[in-house]
């Protein structure tokens, strides 16, 4: 990693106390949160090289090559695929505080105002594929964040519940199907289950259980709630389905989004960053704010958060990405 | 009368049209629901409170005004409210492409319609909800809700698979209690298009001929290839309102159903007694809630409800003009 970008993900992680992003050892060392930060890079540098050598074919659409661009050639050390995860904001429940899990609740027009807030932050990132939960907090994020992409394609979201409606929901345009984002639904990205606490509010739920007991169930690792699930086993089903279904579009070349609930985006970072079952229970994922990690040579690379439109900086963080950015800008819409 | 007045003041009808008066037992040639402007002329408030019993549906238990008495409601005064909604612009349709029953969202003006939607029905109870398994319809009703004065909490329904339906289980009466439980159906499923999903208008006429593409959009049981006709679609959704909506209704709910332009055309079709020329040429507003009174047995429309900002009768009959003063009073 070059110093430069070393010093980016120092701007980018804002620490709750002294404990730093250690980028020599790729891990944090403690109590790090993911909060709402400035600008991507100190100064105004804006990253303005283009890359001369072969653009990836699976970012760019063969009708609108670079014009340096020769999809053939690319060689496989500049392969790389942007993954875009976004958590979903203010919840009808979240506003009365009252423990969510998996009742499927929609998002508070504070929610909705985050979503098109978190759409403004990567409407200039490449995405091909989206992955989402089958709550539709999660989805309508989805849908909100890509109302303003620029790039135009229309998500749609796949339907295979029933052999019905998956021949119902056919597309018989090659030219529409290439200018659509394929959106999967899938429970194993839902937020973690909290079994008899969900519909409870905070004052109830200590006064069923007691106040440690719930303190332990929401703060520990292994320990479930009755009938519910432990931030372990939400991990468990949430990253094998990323390792599943989600790596192998990376893999491939596509760039993928994934908009999801905390615990279970959780348990993504901790297996993209390696974080220890400690860390990950004081890791805090703020809504809104997409995070963006760039995959390249199987490993993941973590990129912070994209900036807002109005903030000055880098807006790319790869020449992949700036090459990305200028076909846009070119582009008549 | 002054129900009848109220129904020229929302039915515009189009000019080519005979000009015809829009009551509830006879029918005009080729008539739209269009925007609507207030809901009755002059700014008439309907102020009557009534003193007989209020039905247990509309009021909760924890809220009841000061005169009535649940237990002796007489059959004669249940009725209960019907809103249905279409939902607004799709990315499809600001592009022109079939849409059908491919699963595309909401553009920001759709969104807004959906918002717009909400304040028009905010005074207005809703008990369940009832919407397609598309997320253009879904969206439209969670937007809407989201300025109800109840404040209850929409909640969708899971029963795909047991676990859905274990892991979306609520552990607290007083939660259940003020949520709205939001019912998904793909009967009620925009009409599907066949092989015309995902062609622009012209592709089609290229590919298909004009007159044929004309056909397929407005005749009544002409399917597209692999499609369905409008009598198809209409099958399945009065199927489906009658044996899961009315029950609700006749048990004294208050029911929304969010959904597309001909399952709801379909709907309103089975409503208002429509033949299948009039239903083809019916227009549903986007955005544009629309309100029926299931009474006896029977379905009234009453418009739309009109927006905040319009002065006119705020409720259509004693119970709804209740209900509101009892969001007033909260």
């Amino acid at each position: 990693m070059t110093a430069a970008a070393a010093t980016a993900h120092h701007a980018i992680v804002s620490t709750r106390s002294t404990r730093l992003w250690n980028a020599k050892n790729s891990r944090f060392d403690k109590n790090v949160c993911l909060v709402s930060v400035g600008s991507c890079c100190p100064g105004n540098r804006k990253l303005g090289l283009l890359c001369a050598s072969g653009s990836q074919s699976s970012v760019t659409e063969p009708v609108q090559q670079p014009s340096n661009g020769k999809g053939d050639h690319s060689p496989k050390k500049s392969k790389e695929s942007s993954l875009i995860l976004i958590r979903h904001g203010e919840s009808m429940w979240n506003e009365k505080n009252l423990f969510t899990g998996c009742v499927d609740v929609p998002l508070t027009p504070k929610g909705v105002q985050e979503a098109i807030e978190a759409g403004s932050r990567i409407r200039n990132l490449p995405i091909d594929v989206i992955y989402t939960s089958s709550m539709v907090r999660a989805q309508m994020t989805a849908m909100l964040a890509m109302m303003q992409h620029r790039r135009k394609k229309v998500p749609i979201i796949m339907h295979n519940e029933s052999e019905q409606a998956h021949s119902w929901s056919k597309i018989y345009s090659e030219d529409t199907k290439k200018l659509s984002i394929p959106v999967i639904t899938a429970w194993q990205l839902n937020e973690r289950m909290y079994g008899e606490l969900q519909g409870l509010n905070k004052q109830e739920t200590a006064d069923q259980f007691g106040k440690e007991q719930v303190h332990e169930w929401r703060r520990s690792y292994g320990i479930p709630p009755p009938n519910g699930e432990s931030l372990e086993m939400c991990a468990e089903r949430a990253v094998s389905y990323f390792n599943d279904q989600v790596v192998p579009q990376l893999t491939s070349g596509k760039h993928v989004m994934v908009a999801a609930h905390a615990n279970s985006l959780r348990s993504i970072i901790m297996h993209l960053d390696r974080l220890t079952s400690q860390e990950v229970i004081s890791l805090e994922l703020s809504t809104g704010i997409p995070m963006l990690y760039i995959f390249k040579e199987g490993k993941f690379v973590r990129r912070g958060s994209p900036v807002g439109p109005s903030e000055a900086s880098v807006y790319a963080y790869t020449k992949n990405l700036a090459q990305y950015r200028q076909k846009l800008d070119s582009m008549v819409q | 009368m002054a129900a009848s007045t109220s129904q020229h003041a929302l039915i515009s009808i189009k000019p080519a049209a005979p000009a015809a008066s829009f009551s509830c037992g006879k029918r005009a040639g080729n008539a739209r629901f269009v925007s609507a402007t207030g809901c009755c002329p002059g700014s008439r408030k309907f102020g009557l409170v009534c003193a007989a019993n209020s039905q247990s549906s509309v009021i909760e238990p924890v809220h009841l005004p000061s005169s009535p008495e649940s237990g002796s409601t007489p059959k004669k005064s249940g009725e209960s409210a019907l809103i249905l909604i279409r939902h607004g612009e799709s990315l499809w349709n600001e592009k022109n492409l079939f849409t059908g029953c491919v699963d595309v969202p909401l553009t920001p003006k759709g969104v807004n319609e959906a918002i717009e939607a909400g304040k028009r029905i905010c005074n207005i109870p809703v008990d369940v909800i009832y919407t397609s398994s598309l997320i253009r319809a879904q969206m439209t009703a969670m937007l809407a809700m989201m300025q109800h004065r109840r404040k209850k909490v929409p909640i969708i329904v899971h029963s795909e698979s047991e676990r859905a339906h274990q892991w979306s289980q609520v552990y607290s009466e007083e939660t259940k209690k003020q949520s709205i439980p939001v019912v998904t159906a793909w009967q009620l499923n925009e009409r599907m298009y066949g092989e015309l999903q995902g062609l622009n208008k012209q592709e089609t006429a290229d590919r298909f001929g004009k007159d044929q593409v004309h056909e397929w959009r407005r005749s009544y049981d002409i399917p597209p290839p692999n499609g369905e006709s409008l009598e198809m679609c209409a099958e399945r959704a009065v199927s489906y309102f009658k044996d899961q909506i009315v029950p609700q209704l006749v048990a004294g709910k208050h029911v929304m159903i969010a959904a597309h332009g001909n399952s709801l055309r379909s709907i309103i079709m089975h409503l208002d007694k429509l033949t299948s020329q009039e239903v083809i040429s019916l227009e549903l507003s986007t955005g544009i809630p629309m309100l029926y009174i299931f009474k006896e047995g029977k379905f009234i429309r009453r418009g739309s409800p009109a927006g905040p900002s319009e002065a006119g009768v705020y409720a259509y009959t004693k119970k709804l003009a209740q209900y509101r003063q009892k969001l007033d009073g909260m």
